[in-house]
């Protein structure tokens, strides 16, 4: 696409999307049905995978996973979380402001930070703090300021049927404290509206928000000046998230450097990578525990901070996950080779090739390219070509193996 | 204390011999075939040198050092609770003043201390938590924190993990410690019993791991086996010895290498084709992650692996906004019957002198109860350490409820940094200037026996 279209051409397709269906290829299954994401244990979080592999419009898709981690949400009801995400998709690259309103109001929100009856007598710091701290500036606030939101934030009221099911939440006027309150230094009979207002209009908030992206996308420190045009170009925007998001993906330090990738792929990147570079479709539940093990459990990240990103994501225990993730993906499907489907007698290079093809041609290092090409003739230096049966095994095996290490070897993890 | 720098290095002199009687003694023949692929693989690949040193390491270490102590740190996640977990019965009015909703009715009583404990920690064997106090293996540390704490989970956590009071990156107090007396090759030296790497154990430049079981580390790839299969995992050595060029390549490098060297130490002790295991305990664990992973390091720990400093994250939820009766009662009773078990195992197996746990939260909450049934962050927290070999009973000033301070939070008693320097010298033998800045000014507090 890239190279067809050029770079320009291919940003306004990521930003904008194409003319044709969101989604193509078939839908996701598993042991042949249909997955039911709100019953179903995992399914929810191939509900959210096959999106990611299916969708004609991923920048949507990546940047829905960032607000995911952004305002981390865990462990509520499953309707709840995948409402949430439905939001996060429509307004992913829409308005800042716009897009906290939507989430102060979201009920799983609510619920897991406590601002659903948080009310006047003993208002409930944990939203303020969060959303000063983690979701809109970082600094530039004191602890009076988080007391003071608190009271402004008070009056979000949730109803639960006799049986104990959430029904709704709605806002009552009772309960919210109509005092005045002073934040950032303005006093007034603040309220939740006038907190997103006071919190998006705070000078630490679009240095905040520039840092945050530009390091979703690039791992070199951002420099004083592209920070300056940055942060300049977001205000300008009044605080729309998509000609900032353009402005990073068409900034030169994203392509330094290509041929040394140097970010750890998140677990959902790898895993969504490399079913949309091979080909394969959601037909199993195993992505769900093994995206666990991975590290990245959609729809539960650890806490409020979301997942620890870049390096952290790699342990000795993730790798091997990672490899798993590999086993689970050339046991069937497009990967598989069935025994007996290796041409016996490929040279070197050409056993190679028909690795690097089925693959999706992923980049690989110079040393892997080395490893590899001495792993092949090792194959077959123990078997004489008289032996049909056995030559033809270990040109099978040969092809898993290159497979395998092509998708699992740690030149995989980054990008 | 040993070196475990010097020991490794005179243990290469006689490397092959003391390899071998390794492997010997772990793996009998008739385990080998018993199972099979997994330990057939690992004696193969013992033979290329890296490995050869990494399996050296381990066993040099634990060789040199049999006695070698070691630091198990157990973090209850979310900030827990002072109040309703040690119970200051001699302050009963004023706390019940505080906690009119929550308060604990019938704490069990600790003693002459004037001091009683939330009723699920006597769950599990032996009276749980306040049983192994009433044996005098667990010296309490109510009021910890830091002076003018940051009531940010992420900000209070980070300083507990790094060991400073600052909000830049850094590597983790047992990651430094490593790096200061620990060993440039095993990896399993500072391991953590979870997917993550806990950034406790960030190190700089010494090789640290996270295993979950030794079952869980080995690898395999569908439909390639035997020599092939071998070879395969060879040039999987060689990619990841690839030079790194930047951090994120640096962690995946070595990621593949170290995953491939933990794999291949822990071997010997994945469960046979039969089913039986080597690391199975005599002890009855509860339910839940937390038992799990400590039902799991009991086993690792009384192998000759090198292990000195472990992390493990419990599970339960402190960070108790709402519904803080049940929810810190859950997450009582499971630290309770979990570290309780755990214990005893350790006493079981004959290594319970060997390991001091360290049990810690990233701050408290406030004294006076929310409207949600629960309280908000706040100073002054809760930790213990515990063992055969602490010092056991209070070990600091229970926090005056008449003497909040101007934030109505409890005064903090106890600096973390203080145990921290006290554990390093006096469990670790470790000077704590090398770990610990300014070590010096921040006292010391008497936690060994």
């Amino acid at each position: 696409m890239w190279a067809r279209r050029g770079k320009k051409a291919t940003l306004h397709w990521l930003l904008n999307g194409g003319r044709g269906p969101h989604m193509i290829g078939p839908s996701p299954t598993v042991d042949g049905h249909g997955i039911d994401p709100t019953n179903e244990w995992g399914h929810d979080v191939l509900w959210w995978l096959d999106r990611m592999v299916r969708s004609q419009r991923p920048l949507a898709e990546k940047m829905t996973l960032f607000w995911h981690d952004h305002f981390a949400t865990s462990d509520q009801q499953t309707p709840l979380m995948l409402r949430q995400n439905k939001m996060l998709r429509g307004r992913a690259l829409g308005s800042f402001p716009s897009l906290l309103k939507a989430v102060t109001t979201d009920p799983a929100m609510l619920l897991f930070l406590s601002l659903a009856d948080s009310d006047k007598g003993a208002p409930n710091e944990n939203y303020a703090r969060e959303l000063m701290e983690l979701f809109t500036l970082g600094r530039g606030y004191n602890e009076h300021d988080i007391r003071e939101a608190a009271r402004a934030l008070t009056g979000f009221q949730s109803r639960w049927s006799r049986g104990g099911n959430f029904e709704g939440i709605h806002y009552s006027r009772e309960n919210h404290d109509r005092g005045v309150k002073r934040i950032f230094h303005r006093r007034g009979r603040f309220d939740w509206h006038d907190v997103v207002r006071l919190v998006t209009h705070h000078p630490a908030h679009a240095p905040f928000m520039v840092e945050k992206l530009w390091g979703f996308f690039i791992t070199k420190p951002i420099d004083h000046r592209s920070r300056t045009k940055l942060v300049r170009l977001y205000r300008h925007h009044r605080l729309q998230i998509k000609p900032l998001v353009g402005a990073i993906l068409a900034h030169p330090k994203l392509y330094a450097d290509l041929d040394r990738p140097d970010m750890v792929k998140a677990p959902l990147v790898f895993l969504a990578g490399a079913l949309r570079s091979t080909g394969r479709y959601i037909d199993d539940d195993a992505w769900s525990w093994i995206l666990e093990e991975m590290g990245q459990y959609p729809f539960h990240p650890p806490s409020v901070a979301g997942w620890d990103w870049g390096p952290a994501w790699i342990s000795t225990n993730t790798t091997r996950a990672r490899f798993t993730a590999v086993n689970w993906l050339v046991r069937q499907g497009p990967l598989k080779v069935e025994d007996g489907s290796t041409p016996v007698g490929l040279s070197p290079a050409d056993h190679m090739e028909r690795a690097l093809a089925a693959t999706g041609r992923p980049w690989i290092s110079s040393t892997t390219a080395g490893a590899l090409n001495a792993l092949i003739p090792r194959f077959f230096e123990d078997v004489k070509p008289t032996q049909t049966s056995r030559m033809q095994q270990r040109s099978d095996m040969c092809q898993r193996a290159l497979r395998h290490l092509l998708l699992s070897g740690p030149d995989a993890q980054l990008h | 204390m040993t070196n475990p720098h010097h020991a490794c290095d005179d243990f290469h002199s006689t490397s092959e011999t003391r390899r071998r009687s390794f492997l010997d003694t772990q793996l009998s023949r008739r385990q080998v075939i018993g199972r099979g692929l997994g330990a057939g693989l690992a004696i193969y690949a013992a033979k290329a040198m890296p490995l050869v040193r990494m399996l050296e390491a381990a066993t040099a270490e634990a060789a040199a050092a049999p006695a070698a102590p070691i630091l198990v740190t157990v973090f209850l996640p979310g900030g827990c609770d002072l109040l309703d977990t040690i119970v200051p019965v001699s302050q009963y009015g004023r706390y019940a003043d505080l906690r009119p909703g929550l308060k604990i009715d019938s704490p069990a009583a600790l003693g002459s201390t004037g001091l009683g404990v939330n009723p699920h920690l006597t769950e599990g064997v032996n009276g749980g938590v306040k049983g192994l106090f009433d044996a005098g293996k667990i010296g309490l540390l109510p009021g910890i924190d830091y002076a003018n704490p940051d009531l940010s989970h992420f900000h209070s956590r980070h300083f507990w993990e790094t060991g400073l009071i600052t909000p830049v990156s850094a590597t983790g107090w047992l990651g430094r410690w490593l790096d200061h007396a620990g060993s440039k090759d095993n990896p399993l030296q500072g391991i953590s019993m979870d997917a993550a790497l806990s950034p406790v154990l960030r190190s700089s430049s010494t090789p640290v791991a996270a295993v979950s079981s030794p079952d869980d580390a080995q690898f395999w790839i569908p439909d390639v086996w035997g020599d092939a299969f071998d070879r395969t995992m060879e040039a999987w050595t060689q990619i990841a010895s690839n030079r790194p060029y930047s951090p994120g390549a640096a962690a995946a490098y070595a990621g593949a290498r170290q995953a491939k060297s933990v794999a291949d130490i822990l071997a010997p002790y994945v469960k046979d084709s039969a089913g039986n295991d080597p690391l199975a305990s005599s002890v009855a664990y509860p339910e839940g992650d937390l038992a799990d992973r400590l039902k799991s390091l009991a086993g690792l720990l009384s192998l000759p692996l090198g292990i000195r400093a472990v992390t493990v994250e419990s599970d339960g939820d402190f960070d108790t906004h709402d519904n803080q009766a049940g929810d810190l009662g859950d997450g009582l009773s499971k630290v309770s019957a979990s570290l309780a078990a755990f214990q005893a195992d350790l006493e079981d197996r004959g290594i319970a002198d060997r390991v001091l746990t360290l049990v810690w939260s990233e701050f408290g909450r406030r004294p006076q109860q929310n409207e949600s049934g629960g309280t908000d962050h706040g100073a002054g927290g809760v930790a213990w350490v515990q063992g055969t070999r602490v010092r056991g009973g209070v070990l600091s000033e229970y926090p005056d409820l008449n003497k909040l301070d101007s934030e109505d939070n409890l005064a903090v008693t106890v600096d973390f940094r203080r145990v921290y320097a006290s554990l390093l010298e006096q469990w670790l033998g470790t000077g704590a200037d090398a770990v610990i800045p300014n070590a010096g000014a921040i006292g010391r507090l008497q936690v060994v026996s």
